[in-house]
């Protein structure tokens, strides 16, 4: 897919605080971490208790032939908008420590960044991007590729690939949403798997030493925060970016960030007036807050 | 007038330079100036001192001329150097304080007894001293006292103040006022200081202005600026709010006031075009009782802005109480159908006019609780949407206005009360309440719903330029598969009335017509186009590059969709954010939601015309109590009890679509009606029993099948007739009308009751004939599908004059007869009635009321052509049955007619469909679908009256009039733009699978579809007419594109208060208000055009046709012209709203919903 006007329309506004927040968080991150303090007891953050897919497997079969049907000429924006659909609910289930970017050029490639806040991995950054293929949502899982291949009995040591196959054999549609993979892609690094591994070395020594083994990720975790500034490895204008602190720069972006209320795209102050509701929460009857409630 | 222009030369700053900087005049030095105002008082105190007030005119004279010259010194005066920066009074106003001057002045007029020559001058020289005074003076009592003294004077304890004074007084209260907001410390003085003699009524400013609240013109205004300083000025002021609720008559003279105006309003809008659905700013301007209105209404909401919450919760109960309940609603009840356009359509100004949360409240409680006869007032306007007429249009009109607001309790009356409980989905889909549309399954699916016929791309190479970005390779391919055919393009009828308009357009502009060859080129109007290379391209900046109007925006616009659809989601997500709860189908809870009211035990349309049961005045006695049909009378209660009420004095009335309304006779109501003249009861009663009906099917027989019948004798087929917009025939577009017929002449006679058999195949069979006791319809709902079957029997129900026993025999007739030969014998009976009508076609013209023959009302035309219809169906029944209804009226045997599913013109036109479907088809046409079915338990989930009515009228596209249809769809977007689940998924979701009873609005929009293909196919030329109405749509969307205003105000913006508005076009039809897109903005603009130009799409169809000749043109081909245009402009606008509901269901899986309350803080 080349450079597609719409697509970045139509992701502006999402990219209006997820960019903010991106640039803002690599620094901050940066600079905080030393200090950080564990979260309580080390344990991983809860994981979204509605990760289990919502939807049901039925429908499967339908949409196969709106590719070649009499629609095909809305193709392209029903794999825009699915690709876009799948990146908002990203945002919704707001994972932590994970963001990503889809790139400008195309709607298949996502940049992504994991702060991995403690374990093993610990004060980690990684850059990565993922590929989704592009029959999706009918083909393969999309691939994770590491910029910088992170020590990890999972991460192939050559390409940076995480071996994300193992956990979804079959991409099902439906059931399947990338956030899941992104959800993957930061457990292994709070889980560690050993199981068939992309870098047997590491899997050995996990078993093994975990003495040495911890100390190689030490390495390969100082390895990729020293990188962190290095240009992009994929130039695009979406590619995310760390640079160091910089008052002037960044001070601002965080005050905007943290002020920033998201409003109707073109919404003009004062122009469009909120909605009405007099109704109590948890009523269903009309007028049935308190008459004296303010009024906005 | 001589103080103040002999103040003029000394002050030149005064009137006009009031507010002008205070630079110039006072260029003498203060000590001067001193002198000069000691030396007048000096001379005026020797006459005020003189111990008999003198008489004389020359002291008067002096001391006017002193007084006016000291009070000019006095308002140039600056303020004085005082230490500190504190500004001291100046040294002129010293001594007035000090000697206490303008009290001796007042006081030596008030002894001498002011006549009002002399109490003008001095109300003049008050204001003029107020109002330009440079330092603060009503802060001292030395000038608020005198000035309280004068105005006490002014204020006759009986007769208020004299006429001639009002000018003066009212402007001297209003600078009173406005100096008041300035120094808030003058309100507290001023509440203070009165004279023990004004008694209770202290707030003397006040009391003064409040008779000028609803005054006209400019003192009027004043009078409200000046009472709405005070209310600012008070509203942090508890004892003056107090003041103003429990001591003056402000609030309910406000509120009671609006009453009164209203009442002077105009009982009929008279109707300038066929898309006229709503007021607008420059329709009423001219009105001058709507702009009186209109003023107070905007003064209502700004007092309710800026008062006292005292003040102001007074304020809404009375409006509550003392206009909407007393006045409004029965205004919306009348039984005129003219009224209740009138009543609807003011109704939308007001809530479009008001900006206030709180009086929106008011309003929208009174809409959704207050109950007039059992039904609350929102039920009844709802049901109007149903209806055929304008009424239609306006309340669509009133339901966009309404749905703009956002507004949880509106919405949760309207739709999602039903959808709570979550059953009408089938239990194992609950879940997927909350999915979204996230593969473009659904968007597919209502894509997939455009019909062959319509996907006529013709894509010229490099028209699209910049679309084959987005659409890259596949884009191409439709356009490659489905290779255009390029008819030639017949002279149809819609050719001619495309060129026409191009050279027909009237002020509102010249429609350029398409660059077809054959066609004149049209010239722009607003700025001339390229001429050279595209002397027909319109000169609009969006357009330029076109190479050909064909097709250009009906299958690129999705682009356009999808933004409006982002756009659409957005803004109401984010308006919905401070509602209480999700409903995503969990919370609230299914569980705890209070089961929604049941379907309505008596078709709400009936209250929608209760004119229909004007009859059971005369005509209920006749029929057996016990045999009344207890859903009848539940409809009828509203109209029998509102009407009763009134007075013992009736008005008949037959309205403009020859309804016949029984109005209770009160002072101003007939008037707008004297042009039809009313119609005396007997002859449509002509006797006792059952002759009503007799007269009525005598009018229905062949023989007196002529035009113009005596309008007594048809008026009742007729209004099954008329009402539309829509051309279409019995079974569909007036089902509810019949029904309503239908029901009102059984309740007449309340022994027959027929139901259609042949309506629904899908039911048990329907008791045909109930027996006497009519207990089966008695216990059952009368629900639209009820409706609808008896819509089929409408006008054989005339037979009931016919002695019972053989009612029920001829209603067990075989009610079907093979459709061909239906068919036949309709086509045979078309002819005879085209002859017949050509002869009398031209004097049926009259029934528009289009005198001056521009062109045939869209309205009278439809009449015409039910009508036609009507007569025709006739023929074929009377052809069919001589036999049977040897001893009766031939009419009398319409009743075996009932398998007809639609009229033998109809079948002409659609003939495959009529041939082949007629059955299935039947009970999927007209009311029937969302209903739910007859006989089904109560239980049956039911998704509402609106969304009943809304699919109804939704399934009926085909046959409504492209405005009801440009209107129907907005509302849909509409409803269908706000994201909660709940709502979501009823409408989008079209993996959803409902409870059987539940129509889903993919299924009533394939059977749109279905029906557009059937008629496609039974016209041969259907492509060829669609590109013309898809270029004619666009090129109008186009020339009005480029000086449409860019920011529309949004619907919540006060329209009045929106000043010097341009007469918008896109205005008019707005669906979108802040979002139009090119087709439908274009299909709006068509419909403003229409209206704006005087000249209709109509009279632009149907005169001056190459074949018409001399304007005389065949009844039979208008009608037939007039539904071909109906349908293929539907063909248009239904693409154009599936891929508006795509771009709606892929949008919402990717909006992100705002968080709750996150406005609210801000």
């Amino acid at each position: 897919m080349n450079l597609n006007p719409f697509w970045s329309m139509s992701t502006n506004t999402s990219r209006k605080q997820r960019s903010d927040s991106e640039e803002q968080g690599g620094p901050e991150e940066q600079r905080a971490s030393p200090a950080r303090p564990p979260f309580g007891k080390k344990q991983l953050p809860a994981i979204p208790s509605n990760a289990a897919p919502i939807t049901k497997p039925a429908s499967t079969a339908t949409l196969a032939q709106s590719a070649n049907g009499t629609h095909a000429s809305y193709g392209p924006f029903y794999l825009e908008y699915s690709l876009l659909a799948e990146f908002t609910l990203v945002i919704k289930q707001k994972l932590p420590g994970i963001y990503v970017q889809p790139s400008y050029k195309s709607a298949l490639m996502w940049f992504g960044v994991i702060f991995i806040r403690h374990g093993l991995y610990q004060d980690g950054v990684f850059k990565f991007t993922v590929y989704i293929p592009d029959n999706y949502p009918d083909g393969e899982c999309p691939r994770v590729v590491f910029d910088i291949p992170v020590f990890h009995p999972l991460v192939d040591p050559v390409s940076g690939e995480l071996d994300v196959r193992r956990a979804f054999t079959k991409w099902r549609r439906n059931h399947n949403h990338i956030w899941q993979v992104l959800m993957y892609a930061r457990t292994v690094f709070y889980k560690i798997n050993t199981m068939e591994p992309l870098n047997p070395e590491a899997a050995v020594l996990y078993e093994r030493d975990v003495q040495l083994f911890k100390s190689k990720v030490v390495d390969s975790v100082k390895l990729c925060n020293s990188h962190l500034f290095d240009q992009p490895k994929i130039d695009d204008p979406y590619a995310i970016s760390f640079s160091p602190w910089n008052p002037a720069v960044h001070d601002e972006a965080k005050q905007r960030m943290f002020t920033y209320k998201r409003r109707p795209e073109d919404h003009h102050k004062g122009m469009q007036v909120l909605g009405l509701s007099w109704v109590r929460p948890g009523s269903t009857q009309p007028f049935s807050k308190d008459d004296n409630a303010p009024q906005s | 007038m001589s103080w103040l222009s002999r103040l003029n030369p000394r002050a030149p700053g005064s009137r006009a330079g009031r507010s002008a900087a205070p630079s110039g005049p006072c260029t003498a030095d203060p000590e001067t100036c001193l002198m000069v105002f000691e030396n007048h008082w000096r001379q005026v105190s020797w006459v005020l001192e003189q111990r008999e007030p003198s008489s004389s005119s020359d002291d008067l004279t002096a001391v006017r001329n002193h007084t006016d010259q000291m009070l000019c010194l006095l308002a140039e005066e600056r303020l004085g150097e005082g230490s500190e920066g504190s500004p001291n009074m100046g040294p002129i106003l010293e001594l007035v304080v000090t000697d206490n001057i303008l009290e001796h002045l007042v006081q030596w007029h008030l002894r001498r007894g002011l006549d009002s020559e002399s109490q003008g001058a001095l109300l003049k020289l008050f204001e003029m001293l107020i109002g330009q005074s440079q330092q603060p003076l009503l802060q001292h009592r030395a000038v608020l006292q005198p000035l309280l003294g004068l105005l006490g004077a002014c204020a006759d304890p009986q007769l208020g103040c004299p006429p001639v004074l009002e000018n003066s007084l009212v402007l001297l209260l209003n600078q009173v006022c406005v100096s008041m907001a300035r120094q808030p410390m003058v309100l507290e003085m001023l509440f203070r200081s009165t004279p023990a003699q004004q008694g209770p009524t202290n707030l003397l400013i006040f009391s003064l202005l409040v008779p000028f609240i609803h005054r006209d013109g400019a003192i009027g205004q004043q009078a409200r600026d000046a009472l709405l300083l005070v209310m600012a000025a008070s509203a942090s002021h508890e004892a003056v709010a107090r003041y103003i609720t429990e001591n003056s008559y402000f609030c309910p003279v406000l509120a009671t006031g609006l009453s009164a105006l209203y009442s002077s309003l105009p009982r009929k809008i008279e109707v300038r075009g066929d898309d006229w659905h709503a007021l607008r700013r420059e329709d009423w301007m001219g009105v001058s009782s709507l702009v009186l209105f209109m003023n107070s209404l905007e003064f209502c909401n700004a007092v309710v802005q800026v008062a006292h919450p005292l003040v102001r919760s007074q304020l809404l109960d009375y409006l509550h109480n003392g206009f909407l309940v007393p006045v409004m609603s029965p205004a919306l009840h009348k039984s005129s159908v003219d009224e209740m356009i009138a009543s609807t359509a003011y109704l939308d100004l007001f809530l479009r006019s008001v900006t206030e949360t709180a009086l929106l409240k008011t309003f929208l409680r009174f809409l959704l609780l207050h109950h007039h006869d059992n039904d609350t007032i929102l039920d009844t306007l709802l049901t109007r949407i149903s209806s055929n007429s304008r009424l239609c249009m306006v309340s669509l009109s009133l339901f966009r206005t309404l749905l703009s607001l956002n507004c949880e309790d509106l919405m949760l009356q309207l739709v999602l009360r039903y959808l709570l409980p979550c059953t009408h989905v089938m239990l194992s889909q609950r879940r997927a309440v909350r999915e979204t549309d996230l593969y473009g399954k659904s968007a597919d699916k209502f894509l997939s719903l455009i019909p062959e016929c319509c996907r006529l791309s013709t894509v010229p190479p490099g028209e699209r330029e910049d679309d084959t970005v987005f659409w890259g390779k596949v884009l191409n391919s439709p356009s490659t598969e489905s290779p255009v055919q390029p008819r030639p393009s017949t002279p149809s009828r819609l050719a001619l009335f495309i060129r026409q308009q191009s050279s027909g357009g009237g002020s509102g502009g010249v429609v350029p017509s398409t660059p077809t060859s054959t066609e004149p080129a049209p010239s722009s109007p607003r700025g001339s186009g390229p001429p050279s290379s595209h002397p027909m391209s319109p000169d609009s900046p969006m357009h330029q590059q076109q190479v050909s109007i064909d097709c250009l925006d009906w299958e690129s616009g999705y682009l356009e969709y999808l933004h409006d659809a982002r756009r659409g989601i957005e803004l109401c997500s984010w308006a919905c954010q401070n509602w209480s709860a999700p409903y995503d189908g969990e919370n609230p809870s299914p569980n705890m939601a209070p089961s929604p009211p049941p379907p309505p035990t008596s078709n709400p349309s009936l209250t929608v015309f209760p004119e229909h049961f004007s009859f059971q005045h005369s005509g209920s006695s006749n029929s057996p109590p016990g045999q009344q049909r207890a859903a009848i009378v539940a409809a009828a209660r509203s109209e029998w009890s509102s009407s009763e009420r009134d007075s013992g004095e009736w008005d008949v009335t037959i309205g403009k679509n020859n309804c016949i309304s029984l109005t209770p006779r009160s002072k101003k109501r007939s008037l707008q009606r004297e042009e039809l003249p009313p119609k005396p009861m007997p002859p449509l009663l002509p006797a006792p029993s059952s002759s009503f009906s007799t007269s009525l099917s005598a009018s229905n027989t062949p023989s007196s099948s002529v035009p113009h019948l005596p309008a007594s004798a048809f008026t009742v087929t007729h209004q099954a007739m008329l009402n539309g917009m829509t051309g279409q025939g019995d079974s569909c577009s007036d089902s509810q009308d019949r029904g309503m017929e239908v029901k009102k002449v059984k309740r007449e006679l309340g022994e027959q009751h027929h139901l259609d058999e042949n309506s629904n195949q899908n039911d048990p069979p329907q008791p045909m004939h109930n027996d006497d006791n009519g207990d089966i319809s008695d216990e059952k709902p009368l629900c639209p599908k009820q409706i609808h079957n008896l819509s089929h029997c409408s006008l054989p129900l005339s037979d009931i004059s016919m002695p019972s026993s053989d009612g029920s025999q001829r209603c067990s007739v075989p009610s079907s007869l093979p459709d061909t030969n239906l068919k036949d014998q309709g086509l045979q009976s078309v002819e005879r009635l085209i002859e017949e009508l050509l002869e009398q076609a031209p004097g049926d013209h009259q029934l528009s009321g289009d005198s001056n023959g521009q062109g045939i009302s869209i309205e009278a035309f439809t009449q015409e052509l039910r009508e036609l219809e009507d007569r025709m169906r006739e023929r074929s029944r009377a052809a069919r049955q001589p036999e049977e209804t040897a001893g009766v009226p031939p009419s009398a045997a319409r009743q075996v007619d009932e398998p007809t599913p639609s009229s033998p013109l109809d079948s002409e036109l659609a003939g495959t469909r009529v041939s082949t479907k007629a059955k299935a088809e039947s009970s999927v046409m007209g009311l029937s679908s969302p209903a739910r079915p007859l006989g089904q338990p109560a239980s049956q989930p039911y998704i509402g009256p609106f969304m009943v009515v809304l699919f109804a009228k939704l399934e009926n596209m085909l046959q409504n009039s492209l405005y009801v249809n440009v209107l129907l769809t907005g509302i849909v977007a509409q409803l269908a733009c706000y994201p909660q689940p709940l709502l979501r998924s009823f409408l989008l979701n079209t993996n959803m699978v409902f409870q059987p009873s539940v129509k889903s609005l993919i299924q009533v929009l394939g059977s749109v579809k279905n029906r557009i293909e059937a008629f496609a196919a039974s016209h041969e030329d259907f492509p060829a007419m669609l590109r013309k109405a898809q270029r004619y749509l666009a090129a109008r969307g186009k020339v009005d594109w480029s000086d449409s205003p860019v920011a529309v105000p949004p619907l919540r913006r006060s329209d009045s208060l929106v000043k010097s508005r341009k007469p918008s076009l896109g205005d008019l039809i707005l669906r979108h208000t802040n979002s139009p897109t090119r087709a439908r903005h274009a299909a709006q603009l068509a419909l403003a055009h229409v209206r704006d130009g005087g000249q209709s799409l109509h009279s632009a169809l149907f005169r001056g046709g190459p074949g018409s000749g001399g304007g005389v043109m065949g009844l039979e081909k208008q009608a037939e012209a007039l539904r071909i245009k109906n349908a293929v402009y539907c063909a248009v606008i239904f693409c154009e709203f599936l891929k508006e509901l795509a771009a709606l269901a892929q949008e919402h899986a990717v909006s992100l919903p705002f968080p709750q309350s996150q406005g609210a803080e801000e």
